[in-house]
């Protein structure tokens, strides 16, 4: 009987420890397991290096580097009319794929807080570019200190500013999460004005279910 | 530290134990003192913070520049401008723009670049140095927010002369002399002076020098002329003659390094006539009309190719006819009221013109000092500026003192100040083509542009609210001074005194559009609000006959008001520059201002012995430590890293600092028959330096004096 009662004992705990187990990754189906990632030295129209295999010429010229959330990958700058990307990066610039900057409908928004503490995508707040508004209104606010980052006036560094985290919407209706940690090549602890700009480091958490969960 | 105490005990021990009678403090309380009422008052009396630099201790500091006179006071330190083109002066924590600097009560010009460059100033002819704390636009108008800095040269007096010269470190030579004649109803004083330097080095692996060779001249004259014992002249003049020879290498984008040389120039004069005439015993009349002229110009060559690299000029001129009444009620009761014009212009290659702006203040003042009993003194005043372009500006002062004791005095005083917004925020047009394309246009010019661009199709977007650009307010704070005098025991003076700044539409440049070459346009704003607080103290005791020391301190919290508000509600962040993780500010974690340091102090022994004719000194001039903000000191090739490591844009206790440090300075002079005095000593004794983030210390600084003075009226010469 002793034995018995054991033996129950440890079937029970074992059985909790397989639902634990799986209730940790409670997800309906692996697809849409929540992504979490760092994308280093994304190329945004720096003087030299960048994507030409991806379509994007060398040297400044003006063009996006295009990124989509659900690949986690720079996309074809041919394929600029498409809902293939969300996001955009040009210098200091983000677009959102929609409005006056893409054909999709794409949005976004900053928000003041830490990173790990977002738990779920805010329900409202977010905006698409549109260049022609008076004054313009892009997602991502443009100039120092207005949206994502502060450039020192007299050695004209660029600084992600601690605490602004941006979030979308994608070009297919998903959420995420995203802070940008460098706007230098390799991540430069202290970059200074030799560094070479335009290479964005940055974190990211995409929830591909549909939901607002980023956590 | 250390070796400065043997030192200090050393020269203690030396001096004869015995008390003095009184001491210079003392001596100093019963001194004239025009800046805080514009009029002649002793300095004891006045009710607002007051330093006093006279000309004997000028001479036994060995100084030859106001600079470095003014970096040895408390609460006072020179700072590398934010542009990193000079220096200037930190008052209460406010930066250089915002302190008055008067020669002889008429206004210094020239603020190129925002602050006055002080070495421009020898101290050869000043009799004493006035520094009056708190806003001073009740009196003085624009600029006078943080105070006045009022240097007062020598007049005739007896017919005396005489030559100074020294020679030190960095082959820096000066050389002074000075002559006074007076006979029946004239009085004629002459001055001029050369001062030569070959600068200095402090990082030889890079071309080119941190200071540039550079001489100067300066020449000075005043005429008093007695037409009647009620009517007074005075005509009065300074030229100042400045040539620096540059080799700079030069960082650009893309370029490399390119190596440069040529010359920059900067002169200077002013003229001042000066009528007094004291219509009954009650009244008098003061007309003045007071003109100055400053230019300067810098012209540097590509030295690869001999072409011209860079050109600019700036000339600025500034008149005032003022007139100003002095009507005694009674002893008890004086009036002031004064009234006057400002016409100022400006031209420079550096507004995208040659075409010279002008601009028109007009302002009227008053003040009553009034006594109602013995122990109470009150000064009530106010000025208004009326200008074109900026609009009206009322400045309103109150300051009283009481004797609580015949041992304790309070002072207390209130005042509004006010900077007009100066004529790069105005006329500003600086299109950076090179540097990535952005312009910066003044609010006068910046209207006119966009709408040009506008027509051309090249505005993609406007980023700030097209109908709010173009406008700009001064800049405006309102202080509070409290303090006391102290003399509890005998001989030993002690001052406190708290301050606080509150600060008002500041103006920081402001992106206000984007072309469709995605350039930025940037104008400027009245945005920023920021408060400076905390509290000075001064002690002053002969610890022997002939020994004076002194000590003084100041604490100081600046703060950006907006971003203290932030960090209250948990809006600002940190990240760790190693970890990437990012964490929530706490208030206690926000240091302040750049370039602002909570603790300042020094400590001073002065010896004098008239007799023997022996005067000596050693100071110690302690700067606490700092954050360092935007700097463009690379003009060498060595970038400067901004105290800001952890992504917020503000110092905060996790950010890099400067660390604190002290300065000991001595001087030995011996007199022989009270004409023939020769003096050694040596500047920054333990040679400190910090080449990037400190560029204006040039290390150890050694020098000998001699001078002779002559004299055929007695006891004239102090």
């Amino acid at each position: 009987m002793k034995l018995l009662k054991f033996l129950l004992s440890i079937l029970l705990l074992a059985g909790l420890t397989m639902v634990f187990v799986a209730c940790s990754k409670s997800d309906p189906t692996p697809a849409t397991i929540l992504v979490s990632a760092k994308i280093s030295n994304l190329a945004a129209d720096p003087p030299s290096g960048g994507y030409s295999n991806m379509g994007v010429p060398i040297g400044v010229t003006n063009k996006y580097s295009l990124f989509s959330f659900q690949t986690g990958a720079v996309v074809l700058n041919t394929d600029s009319a498409t809902t293939k990307w969300d996001i955009g990066f040009n210098s200091t610039k983000i677009i959102v794929n929609s409005g006056t900057s893409g054909l999709g409908t794409a949005s976004g928004q900053v928000v003041i807080d830490i990173f790990d503490a977002i738990n779920i995508a805010p329900d409202n707040g977010y905006l698409q570019d549109n260049k022609n508004a008076v004054p313009a209104l892009y997602a991502i606010t443009r100039g120092s200190g207005n949206g994502w980052y502060s450039v020192n006036q007299t050695s004209n560094v660029v600084t992600p500013i601690a605490g602004k985290v941006l979030i979308f919407k994608t070009a297919n209706g998903k959420y995420a999460k995203m802070e940008i940690l460098s706007y230098y090549l390799n991540a430069p602890a202290s970059p200074t004005s030799a560094d070479q700009a335009r290479y964005y480091t940055f974190r990211y958490v995409y929830q591909p279910d549909g939901s607002k969960s980023l956590k | 530290m250390l070796k400065f105490l043997t030192v200090l005990v050393t020269i203690i021990l030396l001096g004869t134990l015995v008390r003095a009678q009184d001491s210079l403090q003392t001596k100093q309380l019963d001194e004239i003192i025009v800046t805080a009422t514009r009029n002649e008052r002793t300095m004891g009396a006045l009710p607002m913070p007051v330093t006093l630099i006279q000309q004997s201790q000028i001479k036994t500091m060995g100084s030859l520049r106001l600079n470095d006179v003014l970096s040895e006071q408390t609460g006072l330190t020179i700072v590398p401008q934010v542009n990193g083109q000079g220096n200037g002066l930190q008052l209460q924590g406010f930066n250089p723009d915002y302190t008055l600097i008067l020669i002889d009560g008429e206004p210094l010009i020239g603020r190129y670049t925002g602050s006055l460059e002080l070495s421009r100033i020898t101290v050869g002819n000043i009799k004493q140095i006035e520094i009056v704390k708190g806003p001073s636009s009740s009196l003085y108008g624009s600029d006078a927010l943080a105070g006045v800095v009022n240097i007062i040269t020598e007049r005739p007096q007896g017919k005396r002369g005489s030559f100074y010269s020294r020679y030190g470190t960095n082959n820096t030579l000066d050389l002074s002399g000075d002559y006074s004649y007076t006979s029946g109803k004239l009085g004629v004083y002459v001055f001029a002076n050369r001062y030569s330097t070959d600068g200095y080095d402090l990082s030889p692996e890079n071309f080119g020098k941190t200071v540039s060779p550079f001489r100067n001249y300066t020449a000075n004259f005043k005429i008093t002329y007695k037409f009647s014992p009620k009517t007074d002249l005075s005509l009065s003049g300074r030229y100042f003659d400045e040539e620096q020879k540059f080799n700079f290498e030069v960082l650009t984008a893309g370029l490399g390094k390119i190596r440069t040389s040529g010359s920059g120039i900067i002169r200077d004069w002013n003229f001042n006539p000066v009528l007094v005439h004291r219509f009954t015993n009650r009244l008098k009349m003061t007309a003045r009309f007071y003109s100055t002229h400053y230019e300067t110009a810098t012209h540097l060559n590509n030295e690869a190719t001999d072409t011209l690299y860079y050109t600019d000029d700036f000339k600025q001129t500034f008149q005032r006819p003022e007139l100003n009444a002095e009507y005694y009620f009674s002893d008890k009761n004086i009036l002031t009221l004064g009234a006057g014009t400002i016409f100022e212009s400006i031209q420079t290659s550096r507004y995208g013109d040659e075409s010279v702006r002008r601009q028109q203040t007009r302002y009227a003042f008053f003040q009553d000092e009034w006594s109602p009993v013995t122990r109470l003194h009150i000064i009530a005043g106010g000025r208004f500026d009326y200008n074109t372009i900026y609009g009206s500006q009322f400045s309103p002062k109150l300051s009283g003192r009481f004797e609580l004791s015949k041992k304790i005095i309070l002072k207390g005083s209130y005042g509004v100040g006010f900077k007009a917004p100066d004529f790069r925020q105005l006329y500003f047009n600086f299109n950076n083509s090179a540097g990535g394309g952005y312009s910066v246009l003044g609010t006068e010019v910046v209207g006119d542009r966009l709408a040009q661009l506008q027509s051309q199709g090249q505005i993609q977007a406007y980023l700030y609210d097209p109908a709010l650009i173009g406008k700009l307010n001064a800049e405006r704070s309102e202080s509070f001074n409290l303090g006391a005098h102290a003399e509890v025991v005998k001989a030993l003076q002690m001052d406190v005194n708290l301050f606080y700044n509150s600060i008002n539409n500041l103006i920081e440049t402001q992106v206000v559009a984007i072309t469709t070459a995605s350039q930025s346009i940037y104008s400027y704003r009245n945005i920023k609000r920021a408060y400076t607080t905390g509290l000075e103290f001064n002690a002053s005791y002969p610890i022997a006959r002939k020994l004076n020391l002194s000590a003084g301190y100041q604490l100081l919290y600046a703060k950006d008001k907006d971003v203290a508000e932030q960090v209250a509600k948990g809006e600002v962040f940190w990240r760790d520059p190693m970890t990437l993780v990012t964490k929530r500010l706490t208030p206690g974690e926000y240091y302040g201002l750049y370039n602002r340091s909570r603790h300042m102090a020094n400590i001073k022994l002065f010896y004098s012995d008239k007799e023997k004719g022996w005067d000596a000194s050693v100071r110690v001039i302690y700067r606490g430590r700092y954050g360092i903000g935007d700097i463009r000191g690379n003009i060498q090739g060595e970038s400067i890293p901004s105290s800001d490591l952890d992504g917020n844009g503000i110092l905060d206790t996790h950010d890099r600092f400067v660390n604190g440090y002290a300065l000991v300075n001595v001087s030995v002079a011996k007199t022989l028959q009270q004409s023939l005095r020769f003096q050694v000593g040596v500047d920054n004794l333990f040679d400190y330096k910090y080449p990037i983030y400190i560029p204006n210390i040039a290390g150890r600084l050694m020098y000998v004096s001699v001078s002779y003075s002559f004299s055929n009226n007695k006891s004239n010469k102090n």
